[in-house]
């Protein structure tokens, strides 16, 4: 009989993901699992990961892991590369600790054209801390600390993350997906191993930014949160390449 | 390298660190300690070896962080303010067990404070200003040779106890020349392939964090640091103690304070006073046991500091009430001069009381 | 024994590089020395000044409120240092650009026209070397060989064109009392 499905090699042998039911970030972290795995990297990476749902990962993954403080895994990541320069190096954020905590650390690390990964999971809020309002978090949107909703005379605007660091000299890929669809979550695998191709070719910093649901914050199924991300986050914060140095090669 | 040279504080402590084997630095500027990074960044391209121009203190000290936990020796540098940026990495890099090495050239604070020489991070530096219950090795040099020397052992330390260490100079021995001899780095390299991530080959994942995954295991975790740190205690608690045999009363100092010490327990000696010295040269584990010992012969002490009363406070608990402890401090600036001190030491002699002795400019 | 010196003038005088200069000559000669620089905010025109401290034993305060001597390239630096330079201490101007007073009598006075003698060999750049000539004339204490050896190993081999001329700017200082 042959398999058609199968845990990846790295993924732990005996994890269970600890992600709420529905949440993209299962989907996230298997995509990864299995990129380390279709390219072999698993002996060579070192992860630095953050603080929030993401920083879970290495309870997932049987990877070497540094945990950094919330906002810094791009910083931790540059310490990590700058001495190893021979190893992939990736950070796994949320949109709270890259954007709003880490956006200082995070723009330089594009800047600098750091030749490592970053994964940023865009939920429009934090989901560890109950739901908050984020960078992130949409006009109108009602989270815990915007009960009235996202107005911008109180809180300003969404952040568009993936557009910000395409501007950087230093960023090699910048993209966004979405893991709402079977078609998306090919598209985002594609984008994972473009920004993990451009460091290890040595272009430049990799950036993929992932519309994910967080159907317990939303207060949603995981059929309405899927639906929220086709219908209301892709017009917003549209899907696509914004930078792509390897186009030109 | 056996030869004598004139050299700068900040530029000592940055060829030491070459010396010492330092793989890459990460920085940004701050008076008076920018010469560190500017020093090393025409040296490490040189060598082969990494220098980054980090955003902010925040991003230097977790990049030192990132890279220790690979097993790499790095270090930063900063001044006071800006260590204070740093008090959330350091407070992970103690949990964290990973090899920082830090320097600070400290200058008046509080806030932006000035570049005027001081010596007021002596409680950012041992007490830390990171959360919960950490330790940091704290070595305070007060000559250039020193800040070499110094800068070998904080490199040694850290990667043997996997403990982050600060060198904690001031302006003073930053921006002052000294002849100074760098000889060889005398301390042996450190195994650290047992923790050191290195990418997962031939054997399962492992994580560095500050956190267990349960209260009995965080629990567990914290007592095993101060464990380690009892340990660190026992073996490194190093000080430097000058004419206390006979003394009535010792003046006690840190860093550069200790010359002055030096030079005004020398006048006083002249003038027939039993007056004797003793220098912590780890601030942080701090020498409690020698100083309950010399204060249960009755002896008296006399800090001479250049902040508001912040080793104090240590040199007090230590006595445990055995004998009386004075201050003779000023927060910053122009350094106590050894006329100051030799007049407020023979004040308190005449008051046989203790008492704080400020002196303003 | 213990002597401290205090070199001052604008920034851009080279009053640092002399007084690192003189640091050497002591090293070389095997004294305990250390060099404090102290300048204003500015990184041009200010007044700059540089603490020298040589003993026998450890150096104890690198930072004195008075001193022995003080070497003063331009009038302000001679109207703050005067004040400073302890009783029975000399004071050594650069009479190019400091006027010929004499505000205190408990001290003794050095005025060379040291601009002057630094134009005439061809750069007012020298006038600190031809104050160190002045100084080693003035005071005992440190000698025209050491210094003009410190003189070398500053330089180095990167600024070794400048050597004949900064050396003969510190000879024309030695002369310069006489």
């Amino acid at each position: 009989m042959q398999a058609v499905f199968s845990t990846p090699e790295v993924m732990k042998k005996d994890f269970r993901f600890t992600f709420c039911p529905g949440c993209d970030h299962g989907i996230a972290v298997r995509l990864v699992a299995e990129l380390i795995d279709e390219m072999n990297l698993k002996e060579k990476t070192i992860c630095s990961t953050c603080v929030g749902c993401s920083v879970f990962l290495y309870d997932f993954l049987n990877i070497d892991c540094v945990e950094a403080p919330h906002g810094r895994a791009c910083a931790s990541a540059t310490g990590v590369k700058r001495t190893n320069p021979d190893k992939f190096v990736f950070t796994y954020q949320g949109d709270g600790d890259f954007a709003s905590i880490g956006y200082a650390e995070s723009m330089h690390t594009a800047i600098r054209g750091e030749k490592v990964s970053a994964i940023c999971i865009n939920n429009t809020t934090y989901g560890m801390t109950g739901g908050q309002l984020g960078p992130t978090t949409m006009m109108g949107q009602v989270t815990t600390t915007s009960p009235f909703g996202r107005n911008k005379e109180y809180y300003g605007y969404p952040m568009k993350i993936a557009e910000q660091i395409a501007l950087c000299d230093g960023t090699a890929f910048s993209a966004r997906v979405a893991l709402d669809s079977v078609p998306h979550i090919n598209q985002a695998k594609q984008a994972l191993r473009k920004a993990f191709e451009v460091q290890l070719e040595g272009l430049g910093f990799g950036f993929v930014e992932i519309l994910s649901s967080c159907p317990t914050n939303w207060h949603m199924t995981p059929e309405q949160a899927h639906d929220r991300v086709k219908n209301e986050m892709i017009p917003v914060f549209p899907l696509g390449i914004f930078k792509d140095l390897t186009e030109n090669k | 390298m056996t030869d004598k040279v004139l050299i700068k504080g900040n530029y000592a402590i940055a060829q030491a660190a070459i010396n010492a084997g330092c793989q890459c630095y990460f920085g940004y500027p701050i008076t008076p300690q920018t010469e560190i990074g500017e020093y090393l960044s025409a040296k490490m391209p040189e060598l082969g070896r990494g220098y980054v121009s980090a955003e902010s203190e925040i991003g230097a000290i977790n990049m030192v962080v990132g890279a220790a936990a690979t097993g790499a020796k790095v270090m930063t540098s900063s001044s006071s303010c800006a260590v204070a940026l740093m008090q959330e990495a350091l407070s992970y890099a103690c949990s964290d067990e990973v090899p920082v090495v830090l320097v600070n050239v400290m200058r008046a604070g509080p806030g932006l404070g000035y570049v005027y020489p001081a010596q007021g991070d002596y409680n950012q530096s041992v007490y830390g200003g990171g959360n919960g219950d950490y330790k940091i090795i704290v070595l305070a040099p007060a000559t250039v040779q020193e800040c070499i020397d110094f800068t070998y052992r904080a490199f040694y330390l850290a990667r043997k106890y996997r403990n982050p260490v600060i060198l904690l100079a001031d302006g003073l021995l930053g921006q002052m020349m000294e002849p100074a001899c760098f000889g060889e780095n005398p301390y042996p390299e450190v195994d650290v392939s047992s923790w050191a991530l290195t990418g997962a080959k031939g054997r399962d994942g492992k994580a560095i964090y500050s956190c267990a995954r349960d209260e009995k295991a965080h629990i567990q975790k914290i007592q095993d640091l101060f464990k380690k740190f009892e340990l660190i205690s026992k073996n490194e608690t190093s000080f430097e103690e000058f004419e206390t045999k006979d003394a009535d009363i010792v003046l006690t100092a840190f860093g550069s304070m200790t010359r002055n010490i030096k030079a005004a327990v020398r006048v006083l000696r002249e003038r027939g006073l039993k007056v004797g010295g003793f220098r912590p040269i780890t601030l942080s584990p701090f020498p409690h046991k020698r100083i309950y010992e010399l204060a249960s012969e009755g002896k008296d002490f006399a800090v001479v500091e250049m902040n508001m009363g912040q080793m104090f406070k240590d040199v007090k608990y230590s006595t445990e009430g055995k004998s009386s402890v004075s201050l003779i401090n000023r927060p910053c600036g122009e350094w106590l001069s050894v006329e100051e001190i030799v007049a407020s030491v023979e004040k308190i002699l005449e008051s046989k009381k203790e008492g704080i002795y400020a002196s303003s400019i | 024994m213990e002597k401290n010196f205090i070199f001052a003038g604008f920034g851009g005088q080279g009053v640092l590089l002399a007084g690192t200069i003189l640091a050497n000559a002591f090293m070389l000669q095997g004294k305990n020395v250390t060099w404090y620089p102290c300048y204003g905010a500015e990184m041009r025109g200010g007044t700059v000044n540089c603490e020298i401290v040589v003993s026998d034993t450890e150096v104890s305060s690198v930072h004195k409120q008075d001193t022995d001597f003080a070497l003063v390239l331009n009038q302000q630096s001679f109207d703050k240092f005067v004040q400073r330079v302890k009783s029975g201490g000399t004071i050594i101007a650069n009479a190019t650009l400091v006027a010929l007073t004499k505000p205190r009598d408990d001290i003794k006075y050095v005025f060379a026209k040291m601009g002057d003698i630094a134009n005439s060999l061809g750069s007012s750049k020298v006038t600190n070397m031809v104050s160190l000539g002045v100084l080693s004339e003035a005071c005992s204490i440190v000698s025209k060989e050491y210094l003009a050896k410190a003189v070398e190993l500053v330089l180095g081999e990167k600024k070794k064109q400048f050597l004949p001329l900064n050396l003969k700017a510190l000879e024309a200082g030695c002369g310069a009392l006489v």
